[in-house]
């Protein structure tokens, strides 16, 4: 790849210097000078130069000065001084008002010099790459939460319908006129609305905003049973909500984590004649809140524990998805909640998790 | 309903999707809870239907159910216009949304808005159908 020549712009009083700066590097830049610091603004205004090289020592306006009255006008050139070995003074006080690149000494180096341009010439690439990098990922951020909007909308929608009619089908008494067809299409759209509402859950919970709401256990842990237990009313739930003191958290990732349990819990269970029960107990104070939640369902293989929070997990047979759990594990690790697990292997399965409050 | 003594609870569908309209409209017949089902493809077509019986009380709705996602005129902007009805044509009406959002930043404008008594999810259950009108009707 070809790329124009480094920009430069070099400003010094002495139009010696500025002859010998030219003859040295023009093969390698594309130089520009000026004799003084209002000459070098009148080119930086017509032209987007890369890096600036000044002469510290210039009768009206000294190199620092000139780097001053540029600092928010043009921050991006990157910036090299030239002085004198004893201007101290003027080093300190170059250092001290940062934006300065590099300093060098005069008479310069032409090696030095050509490195030091170079260098800078680095820095001010990684600058507006930096920028560029920035934006391009406002936009992709930014078309993503259009993305998921239109999945929340446009893809859910129509999906809707079909259980809707589904209902319907029911409502009229012909689910079984078609053998098992009904119970089948009812089953997929289940399952795909469960996808859909798992990813935007996911990606919910990967973005960083977090509001801190009051939170009601009680009125949360009925809310959920009444959203997730509607299809399958036998599960019996014995809760036991203890809560003291006024609970503050993030409402969304508290609900997410309540929610994909208490979903588990009623799914994962024994098939036939079997009473089921859930457990829900939850002891919240001033510094946090613990939950357990036990089933008496399938349980876990032993060799599955360990595995069951990564993403895309599936024990055989089961009709989960592999993202709940997952979907858990992350919400608490955004709200420095801990989880544990214990079960056996038919006899049911507990969770305990530590939310601590955010009072 | 002609042995009915009270008068008879009439409920709106605002919905532009075609088989919503069918399907809900079919939930709320099979459910017998209200009299008469009004059918608006649009948040236009229901505010020209308002204004079109604006001195016939009998004709008005007693409930609207209203999606949020509609072309050109969104749910929430039938609401902005609904709120300058005079008040007579409101007072026997109330509002409830009816949408498959999963969108928070809908959901919490629902719930803000003064007008709005419930967010229905769709699919329509015929109980949570009931639970609202028992809650507003009886």
């Amino acid at each position: 790849m070809t790329r124009s020549p480094v920009k430069v712009l070099y400003i010094d009083d002495e139009e010696n210097n500025l002859l010998a700066f030219k003859a040295s590097f023009r093969r390698q830049y594309e130089i520009y000078t000026a004799n003084s610091a209002a000459e070098g603004l009148k080119v930086l205004e017509n032209l987007p130069v890369e890096v600036i090289i000044a002469d510290q020592k210039m009768p009206q306006t000294t190199g620092v000065e000139f780097f001053k009255s540029i600092a928010h006008t043009y921050p991006d050139p990157i910036r090299i001084l030239l002085t004198g070995y004893t201007d101290i003074a003027a080093l300190a006080d170059a250092i001290n008002h940062g934006d300065i690149y590099r300093y060098i000494t005069k008479p310069w180096n032409d090696l030095e010099l050509h490195n030091s341009i170079k260098n800078a010439h680095d820095a001010y690439r990684s600058k507006i790459d930096l920028r560029n990098k920035v934006k391009e990922l406002e936009k992709t951020n930014d078309e993503l939460n259009r993305f998921i909007y239109s999945i929340s909308h446009e893809l859910r929608a129509p999906l809707v319908s079909v259980i809707g009619i589904v209902n319907l089908v029911k409502m009229e008494g012909l689910y079984n006129s078609s053998g098992e067809y009904w119970e089948l299409i009812e089953s997929c759209s289940n399952k795909l609305d469960y996808y859909i509402q798992k990813t935007l859950q996911y990606y919910k919970n990967n973005k960083n905003v977090s509001d801190k709401s009051d939170i009601n256990f009680e009125k949360l842990v009925d809310e959920m049973i009444d959203l997730y237990a509607y299809s399958d009313r036998d599960t019996q739930f014995n809760l036991n909500i203890n809560q003291t003191h006024p609970f503050m958290g993030d409402s969304f990732r508290i609900e997410v984590i309540l929610g994909n349990l208490i979903s588990n819990a009623i799914k994962y269970q024994k098939d036939s004649g079997h009473h089921k029960v859930v457990d829900i107990t939850i002891e919240a104070n001033l510094l946090s809140a613990e939950i357990s939640i036990t089933d008496n369902g399938l349980g876990i293989l032993n060799e599955h524990l360990e595995k069951i929070f990564t993403q895309f997990f599936k024990a055989k047979n089961n009709k989960g998805s592999g993202l709940g759990l997952f979907i858990v594990k992350e919400a608490l690790n955004k709200i420095d909640g801990k989880i544990s697990v214990s079960s056996s292997l038919n006899h049911g399965t507990t969770f305990k998790i530590t939310i601590p409050n955010a009072k | 309903m002609p042995n009915k003594l009270e008068k008879s609870i009439k409920v709106m569908l605002i919905d532009d999707n075609i088989i919503d309209l069918k399907i809900n409209s079919k939930i709320i017949f099979i459910s017998k809870l209200f009299d008469e089902i009004i059918q608006c493809q649009s948040g236009e077509e229901a505010l020209s239907y308002f204004n079109t019986h604006s001195d016939q009380p009998e004709k008005l709705p007693n409930l609207i159910l209203l999606d949020i996602q509609m072309p050109e005129m969104d749910g929430f902007e039938f609401l902005e216009n609904y709120k300058r009805f005079p008040a007579k044509l409101k007072e026997n009406c109330i509002v409830a949304m009816l949408s498959s959002t999963l969108d928070f930043g809908d959901i919490h404008k629902a719930e803000a808005n003064p007008y709005v008594i419930k967010l229905l999810k769709k699919p329509l259950y015929p109980a949570h159908l009931e639970a609202l009108f028992k809650a507003h009707f009886k």
